[in-house]
């Protein structure tokens, strides 16, 4: 602990380096000395580690009291004063523990009660310094949370429209996390002119953990999908990776699809995820069915199937995760899949954006409220044929 | 959430009540470390009364199997509601967990 001594007796400094000349040697107490209070604030930016002030009151050029006020203007929480003064001056005493002094010692000095205050003092600081530290790794820790929100966002395609010169299809996807990092992803990319491949998925946990298998599955199932493996076999490649890597029992629901760009034709195959609506230009709303697959990253050597469901030009499939229908409103009733069906089919004629969107603004009315406790994400993909 | 415990033959059955969801899914994950630890072998997860599960709920679920089938013990499930037992088909969880009818069920397997 660094301990500055403010006093303009010449022998204090002789006094203090012989009584405590024991733990100045172990190096448990380090002494600075000043004379005044000028000469005192100097100091103190000399070493901003000084964690404890002794100081007279009566002294040339700064006083002790000013200096206390001074010091108070530094606003540190760690830095504590016990003020040294003649019994006779109780008076300045109280002003000075008035003013936020810690504590205070009478001259002449008895040492061994000096030491005491001493020690009583070090605890209160070292408690206020690991406060001082636990809140400043905590804003270290939210500072990190917000740069992984900002690469969990950042590997997300945000570019639309992604293809501007392709006419026959659009497409629109959007992510609202609850935390501030979330393990639902999109994705779509282009096998080749006429495959475009697209993905929703939703990882079993929150936070930094599902952000991080996020990027990992995320990244997996793309590299295997760009090498044109059908949905099922890119499944069964992607489960076999991440099963093997598992340790915390997490799991992701993929739903992956492939779409023809030149026939409508989409296969697909769907891992333990919500099955995806068809939005048709009738006006009809239809699930997808489901393939009966096994979430990916628990079972390895599972086996996955494809189905095939046909689009004609002007209908949409709309793919999303449960935080759109398992939001919760203040009553704990769920936005439910009716619910969104109804909502969806006033959508038959939009753009996949204008979907979007208003399904965003028909989850928040619904919520209005109450806290989003699942992310929310969704992909629009429309087929406008040749 | 709610977990009601009690005993029934080897069976520990866990009477779920409520939503299990990530608000609460670490309740239920301290019950199974405390049955682990107390060398319970058998449960049964009674869902009779459970409204509504998310996928961190699924997940707690899943490591119990994990654990106590590593352990030659039995995790099963019974009187899955309507709407339960449909995210498990969708999941697929429904292919990996022995899901019961009924706790009586469930005690004879």
């Amino acid at each position: 602990m660094k301990i500055m001594s403010v006093d303009d007796e010449p022998d204090m400094e002789l006094l203090i380096r012989q009584k405590f000349r024991k733990k100045i040697k172990s190096g448990e107490y380090e002494f600075v000395f000043a004379e005044n209070g000028l000469e005192a604030l100097t100091k103190l930016i000399e070493h901003p580690d000084i964690g404890i002030i002794l100081t007279d009151i009566n002294m040339p050029e700064m006083d002790g009291l000013t200096l206390l006020t001074k010091i108070n203007e530094l606003k540190n929480p760690t830095l504590k004063t016990v003020i040294v003064s003649a019994y006779g001056d109780m008076e300045n005493i109280r002003t000075a523990m008035n003013r936020g002094a810690f504590d205070f010692a009478t001259k002449p000095i008895d040492f061994e009660d000096l030491e005491i205050t001493i020690k009583k003092t070090i605890e209160q600081v070292g408690i206020l310094q690991k406060a001082e530290k636990d809140s400043k790794q905590l804003s270290a820790i939210r500072h990190d949370l917000k740069i992984a929100k900002e690469i969990q966002q950042s590997i997300l395609p945000k570019k639309f429209p992604p293809f501007p010169n392709r006419k026959d299809f659009e497409i629109y996807a959007s992510m609202n996390s609850a935390k501030s990092v979330g393990g639902d992803f999109y994705d779509f990319f282009l096998i080749n002119d006429e495959m475009l491949g697209f993905v929703i998925a939703d990882v079993s946990d929150k936070g930094i953990p599902a952000a991080i298998y996020m990027a990992v599955s995320r990244t997996i199932i793309r590299a295997a999908a760009l090498t044109g493996l059908s949905p099922d076999k890119c499944m069964e490649y992607s489960n076999d990776l991440l099963s093997k890597e598992n340790i915390s029992d997490m799991f992701v629901t993929v739903f992956y699809g492939i779409l023809n760009t030149k026939t409508g034709e989409i296969i697909y195959s769907n891992a333990g995820h919500n099955p995806p609506c068809i939005l048709k230009k009738d006006g009809t709303v239809v699930e997808t069915e489901l393939t009966h697959d096994i979430v990916l990253g628990i079972m390895e050597d599972a086996k996955f199937k494809t189905k095939n469901i046909s689009l004609k030009p002007g209908d949409t499939i709309y793919l999303y995760t449960d935080g759109v229908t398992e939001a919760m409103n203040k009553k704990n009733e769920l936005y439910s899949e009716k619910r969104l069906e109804k909502e969806l089919i006033q959508y038959k004629d939009s753009s996949p954006q204008e979907i979007i969107n208003g399904i965003i603004s028909s989850v928040e009315e619904f919520t209005k409220g109450a806290e989003q406790s699942d992310d929310i994400t969704m992909l629009t993909l429309k087929y406008n044929g040749n | 959430m709610e977990i009601i415990e009690k005993k029934a033959d080897s069976f520990v059955i866990l009477n779920l009540k409520g939503r299990l969801d990530t608000t609460n899914y670490g309740e239920l994950e301290k019950k199974i470390f405390e049955l682990l630890e107390k060398k319970e072998n058998n449960i049964i997860i009674d869902c009779e009364k459970l409204d509504y599960i998310s996928s961190s709920g699924l997940r707690i679920l899943l490591m119990g199997l994990k654990k106590f089938k590593a352990n030659k013990g039995k995790f099963v499930l019974c009187d899955l509601q309507e709407n339960i037992k449909e995210i498990f088909e969708i999941s697929g969880f429904s292919s990996i967990f022995d899901i019961y009818e009924s706790q009586d069920e469930a005690l004879k397997a």
